[in-house]
């Protein structure tokens, strides 16, 4: 069995809200007075402030061991960062232990330790020594940065005359090389581009399974985290919601923040949407196959009712599906029915594997004998798509308007 | 149950911070870091600058000037006898940069490297010690641009001086102005970064505290009754020492001398705790 190197021990983090500068003297001078003076507990945690507190992290526990690639998720404000902090011992608990065994390094920051006017090449000594690198260590891999970063031609030119993507590329470099026993990275893989991400996250997955590294990793990139981590944590109101195997623990997540199905409804037909002819009653989407959220793997079905007031002619129904800017990427129609007062019921299945992960629009165009628009209920209902992949480096946005499930052939003709 | 054999950790972090926590290795183990510190501080203030490094000696050169039109020539503060006004104008205004810079650069760490503070670890007296270091090479350089102006005032002025035993005491006096301003640099660092306020205080403050030391009188010349104030300040003994060793000119007493280093001692011994304990707290306000 491996060992732990990191034990958390009931990690509670207490933060004060509000504005702390003001009067926090003579709070500080009356709490010290009553303390250390007159010997009095302090109702100061109690009491008037009470409210002024926030739990960031409330009793968290949970051990890891050598080489192992942990992933921390959670929504904004879980607590995440401030357990990495606590860990690199850059923030206190406020209650609990951490213990643990080996070099900690840290990168909660592209460019931590880099300075504008410094060149490149001193950038890479200062960040380094600031990341707790050692002077050997730096000139060893020294080149390697370097060429890892591929601004060679820049060496000696101050950081601030960079691009951005250069600077970025550099500070990551830097960052990529550090080795700790135990790496811990926050949310840094936001910066730079694809290709360069696909860089880093080879480079942490190879120190993590080669080297034996033990790795806790924080991202909103649930598929990053899906990838290089073979244990996720999911923190949620400082709490631990969920531990253990990493789909397991994403997908569990992923239910909790998407309800099964969106959309909405109108109880009183006076108030909802519409006119005169046609109004609208409900409509929603949600993933086919018994899945609790849509994904690019499950099908689309939207279903919709609308109170119908016309008694004569055909009716039929336009469905398009609208980009996330609004454009048209699909037009569908429905066959006509004949028009009576009535509720109609619309269902609308889109397949499995084919579109992409953003978020969609619905507008629907009621139709009386295929030539009169009664009403169009433009963009009446919105759905996120959620990513899925496996077997894959590619953490960036999928690009297209859909991602249809398409087969190439791609293979050796002949040799030559 | 599930007591596991007691491992040997390396480390441990909870809520309490231990008095004395920078153990020497790993303070050791960032020297680099203070090193590229100094660098990065040389650097940065000469590059771009039309004279470079040369401003190390241009500062001081142009402040003793102003001090012997202003302080000499027109409100005609004497200097006492023997010693010429520039060599006891620079001496003083040396040794006073050394104290300045040293704290003002010291109290203003948590404001300046919060932002590194909050992504990365390391021992945080690091930063206050890679000023101390760079403000020290700094004095070492104006240092020789004093001795190089006495030597010149000795050759070719037949200014005479009376060597004397306090030049032994250079050294401690140097080292007593440089830890005076570390300890006092470090306690302001963390209560100014706790109380904002107090910002204008440190600013205001030293400025009172360049009157009531000799900077640009001697103490001797500083009326009896009054002499008391200036005493009190212990940077007065060692500013006397230093003029007394480097110019053969100075009042100095064995009772001041020992006021002054154990108003040192205890100050640095109060702000190191006070730093340690404090700093890793300051985080969660700044």
């Amino acid at each position: 069995m491996q060992d732990t190197v990191i034990s958390i021990e009931n990690i509670s983090k207490q933060y004060r809200l509000g504005t702390i500068g003001t009067g926090s003297l003579r709070q500080d001078l009356q709490v010290f007075w009553k303390k250390n003076i007159l010997r009095q507990d302090p109702d100061f945690f109690k009491g008037l402030h009470a409210a002024d507190y926030i739990w960031a992290l409330d009793d968290v526990s949970f051990d890891v061991k050598q080489g192992e690639a942990v992933g921390i998720i959670g929504a904004n404000g879980s607590g995440k960062s401030t357990l990495l902090k606590i860990i690199s011992r850059i923030v206190q608990p406020t209650s609990g232990k951490v213990k643990g065994r080996g070099k900690i390094s840290s990168i909660l920051e592209v460019g931590t330790g880099f300075h504008y006017e410094l060149s490149g090449r001193e950038n890479i000594y200062m960040s380094g020594y600031t990341l707790g690198m050692q002077k050997q260590e730096i000139q060893k891999k020294f080149d390697e940065i370097v060429a890892f970063s591929g601004i060679e031609k820049f060496l000696d030119t101050p950081v601030k005359r960079y691009s951005s993507g250069m600077y970025v590329r550099l500070a990551f470099a830097v960052a990529a090389h550090l080795e700790p026993d135990i790496l811990i990275v926050d949310e840094v893989l936001a910066v730079g581009d694809a290709d360069f991400q696909k860089k880093c996250m080879g480079k942490m997955q190879a120190s993590s399974a080669a080297d034996g590294r033990t790795i806790l990793f924080v991202s909103h990139n649930l598929q990053a985290v899906e990838n290089l981590c073979n244990r996720a944590i999911w923190l949620n109101k400082g709490k631990i919601a969920d531990i253990g195997n990493t789909g397991a623990v994403v997908r569990s997540y992923l239910a909790s923040t998407k309800t099964d199905l969106t959309g909405s409804h109108w109880e009183d037909p006076d108030t909802a949407p519409g006119n005169e002819w046609v109004r609208m009653k409900r409509i929603t989407a949600r993933a086919g196959g018994n899945e609790p959220f849509i994904t690019v793997k499950t099908p689309v079905i939207i279903e919709a009712e609308l109170y119908s007031y016309v008694n004569d002619g055909d009716l039929n129904v336009n469905i398009e599906l609208l980009s996330p800017s609004g454009e048209s990427i699909f037009n569908i129609g429905c066959h006509s029915i004949k028009a009576e007062k009535a509720i109609l019921a619309l269902q609308v299945t889109i397949p499995a594997d084919l579109l992409n992960n953003t978020s969609y629009g619905i507008s629907l165009t009621v139709v009386k004998n295929y030539s009169q628009a009664l009403h169009e209920f433009y963009n009446c209902l919105s759905f996120e798509v959620e990513d899925v992949r496996e077997g894959m480096y590619y953490y960036g946005v999928w690009p297209g308007l859909i991602r249809p499930s398409i087969d190439a052939l791609f293979y050796v003709k002949e040799s030559f | 149950m599930k007591q596991p054999l007691e491992k040997n950790w390396d480390w441990e972090i909870s809520s309490e911070t231990s008095n004395w926590s920078w153990d020497l290795k790993s303070l050791l183990s960032y020297r680099h870091l203070l090193a590229s510190l100094v660098r990065k501080e040389f650097l940065l203030n000469y590059q771009q600058t039309v004279l470079g490094p040369g401003w190390i000696l241009v500062q001081p050169l142009l402040t003793l000037v102003t001090y012997v039109l202003v302080f000499g020539m027109l409100i005609r503060i004497p200097t006492g006898e023997g010693v010429p006004p520039v060599l006891f104008y620079l001496s003083g205004i040396v040794l006073w940069n050394f104290f300045n810079e040293s704290f003002g650069t010291t109290s203003r760490t948590f404001r300046e490297y919060i932002h590194i503070f909050t992504k990365v670890y390391f021992p945080r007296i690091i930063i206050p010690l890679a000023t101390i270091s760079t403000q020290f090479m700094r004095f070492l350089v104006q240092l020789i641009l004093l001795v190089l102006i006495l030597l010149y005032y000795i050759i070719f002025r037949g200014y005479v001086i009376h060597w004397h035993w306090a030049l032994a005491g250079v050294p401690l006096a140097v080292a007593g102005v440089g830890l005076i301003s570390l300890g006092m640099g470090l306690i302001f660092s963390v209560l100014t970064a706790k109380y904002r306020d107090i910002v204008n205080i440190v600013d205001v403050g030293i400025r009172l505290l360049f009157f009531v030391t000799p900077v640009v009188y001697p103490l001797a010349l500083v009326r009896e009754e009054l002499r008391w104030i200036v005493k009190l300040n212990p940077l007065t003994p060692f500013f006397e020492l230093f003029r007394l060793g480097v110019l053969g000119q100075g009042t100095v007493q064995t009772a001041d001398l020992v006021y002054s280093f154990s108003f040192m001692l205890v100050t640095f011994l109060v702000s190191v705790y006070m730093f340690n304990k404090q700093g890793s707290k300051l985080i969660d306000v700044v």
